[in-house]
């Protein structure tokens, strides 16, 4: 058996599709980036090495880019936090309720399994100044202001919006991984803190919090990659808009590399993407300590 | 511990309890309400979507899902999406399965770091190899190819299967695999006739998971394909944001289009759906 096991020749056999796959669609193609980011490179002419000259720009010249840079930071830290809160919460509400538990469940899951391009038209609709939910504002007296043209503040308005959209899609998935850790703890855990005198809120400080710390690492860093390479929803709600001012990484490096072939500038671009995908999840490995406790 | 839940059905609700129903169901309101207007507004003429965008619908108009239909092309779209994604889906299980199989299963010393290696993936956005893809794709001639779209589709989706299927081949006993060599199997029998057979339920929920994921991509498809005979579902949406904006009725037919398929598969497998992102996301 353990030679069978051992066969070096069959290892290879199973492992080399996926290998081949992921080095030459994953590895080599970022390699690449990396190179193109440090090269002066627009779709017609080869590549020319630049050094440092495209990082340079998108920091200290590049308004576009602050915005963008503003915005994906501002939504991933909206997203984390807004998204863990109602998530846990959701999560403790749903394990809790004696009735209709999956119905809940299903119901807030659902957007999460929809495409984000047709929710953003959707909700671009619905956000319309004058159709959609101004028109219920109308009926009441208030007038609605215009969520997805306006211009103004430090974070503006419609990406405001956006994010909130983000959130009614995205928080099924955290309360869902949640949920599957709160089921995982023992009942008996529970009925020993209850027995002891504990009251609910304080299970949910001392019992359930600590115990679904490991999965908090997991979502967390989820949600964080997931607002980062947001890109459906601004796309098909503002396109960036109004004067770029939604922009977001994502959509800033499209538009950089497919609508005015910035190969090389678009690069730099992902380059950030990367970067602060990476220092993200690892943050939070070293935020979150995790304790083991006996399962 | 049984008596005490017997106890707890049996008592009224407590208040706390009925807030929390209460908040409950306003939530799924704000959940489904929207998925019903957009219904609602789809079988609407357009005068009226302006008029009364939040009214029931006078008459219904089923011929906007046909114009939808047939102006934007959604009918060729389908067909591209369910091909692309069928393809995706079998190459990333035999794929994946087979790089599961030897992390799980085999013993050699690197199994566990490129089990690592392959869950890289997960961490690094599409975004990162667009470029310098696109580039290559489109000396190769695989730019406006559905297999071109294929290839990056499967590579992103390996991460995923390796893991979950992995979790489900460790969990196989390993009894199994022994009798079966002294009875003479090989470890390619070992594969086919013991480990895949036996892997069904991972295969589903890896599946699903794949085929809501690349059914729902846009960024990739959007860069990838500019023939409108082989572009995407998503894809054909953004269409209705530009020359056809104005038409709100056909974008919401065309929306629920779109989306009804997910629907249903939702509505069929939420189990499996749920199964495969709770354990895809449980690391150890």
């Amino acid at each position: 058996m353990d030679k069978i096991l051992r066969d070096k020749k069959a290892i290879c056999v199973f492992i080399a599709p996926a290998l081949i796959m992921f080095v030459v669609i994953l590895i080599i193609p970022m390699i690449q980036m990396l190179y193109y980011s440090l090269c002066d490179y627009a779709a017609l002419t080869p590549p020319k090495f630049v050094g440092l000259a495209n990082y340079k720009k998108l920091f200290f010249k590049d308004s576009t880019f602050k915005i963008a840079l503003k915005n994906s930071i501002f939504f991933m830290i909206f997203s984390a936090v807004t998204q863990q809160i109602i998530g846990v919460l959701l999560a403790v509400f749903l394990t809790n309720i004696p009735k209709g538990r999956n119905v809940f469940k299903n119901i807030y899951y659902l957007p999460c399994v929809l495409s984000s391009a047709a929710l953003g038209l959707l909700w671009a609709f619905l956000f319309n100044p004058k159709i959609g939910i101004n028109q219920l504002l109308a009926k009441i007296g208030i007038e609605g202001p215009l969520w997805l043209m306006d211009s103004k503040g430090f974070i503006v308005l419609p990406m405001w919006v956006i994010a909130f959209v983000a959130l009614w899609q995205y928080v099924g998935q955290n309360m869902m991984l949640y949920m599957a850790q709160i089921t995982g703890i023992s009942r008996d855990v529970y009925e020993a803190a209850y027995i002891d005198g504990a009251s609910k809120p304080k299970a949910f400080r001392y019992i359930t919090l600590p115990l679904i710390k490991p999965m908090m690492i997991t979502s967390i860093s989820l949600n964080c990659i997931g607002s980062l390479k947001f890109f459906d929803l601004v796309y098909n709600m503002t396109q960036g808009g109004p004067n770029h001012r939604t922009e977001v990484l994502a959509t800033e490096l499209y538009a950089e590399g497919f609508n005015y072939f910035k190969y090389g500038y678009a690069s730099a671009i992902s380059v950030v993407l990367l970067v602060l995908c990476l220092v993200v999840t690892l943050l939070v490995k070293k935020v979150i300590k995790v304790e083991t406790y006996e399962g | 511990m049984k008596k005490n839940q017997m106890n707890k059905t049996r008592k009224p609700l407590s208040p706390v309890m009925i807030v929390i129903y209460v908040l409950l169901v306003l939530l799924a309101v704000v959940y489904l309400a929207p998925l019903f207007w957009m219904l609602m507004v789809s079988v609407k003429e357009n005068k009226e979507v302006m008029s009364a965008p939040f009214g029931l619908p006078t008459t219904i108009h089923w011929i906007n899902y046909q114009e939808a239909w047939t102006l934007g092309k959604l009918g060729i779209a389908l067909l591209n999406s369910v091909l692309v994604c069928t393809v995706t889906l079998i190459f990333s299980l035999i794929f994946g399965s087979m790089a599961a199989f030897a992390i799980a299963r085999m013993r050699w010393k690197l199994s566990g770091a490129i089990a690592t290696f392959f869950m890289i993936g997960m961490m690094v956005p599409v975004h990162c190899i667009l470029i310098p893809l696109f580039v290559r794709f489109a000396h190769l001639g695989l730019t406006n190819s559905r297999f071109g779209l294929m290839l990056p589709y499967i590579t992103f989706s390996l991460p995923m299967t390796i893991f979950l299927l992995t979790g489900f081949f460790k969990s196989m006993p390993g009894e199994l695999f022994e009798s079966a060599a002294i009875d003479g199997c090989g470890i390619y029998g070992c594969f086919f006739r013991i480990a895949l057979p036996l892997c069904r339920t991972g295969f589903f929920v890896s599946g699903l998971m794949t085929f809501i994921n690349n059914w729902n991509e846009l960024l990739l498809a959007m860069v990838f394909i500019s023939d409108p005979a082989r572009k995407t579902l998503p894809v054909t949406l953004t269409y209705f944001v530009g020359p056809y904006a104005t038409n709100y009725v056909q974008m919401f037919a065309a929306i629920i289009i779109a989306i009804a398929p997910t629907i249903v598969v939702y509505c069929l497998f939420s189990n499996q759906i749920v199964e495969g992102l709770t354990t895809g996301a449980v690391k150890g």
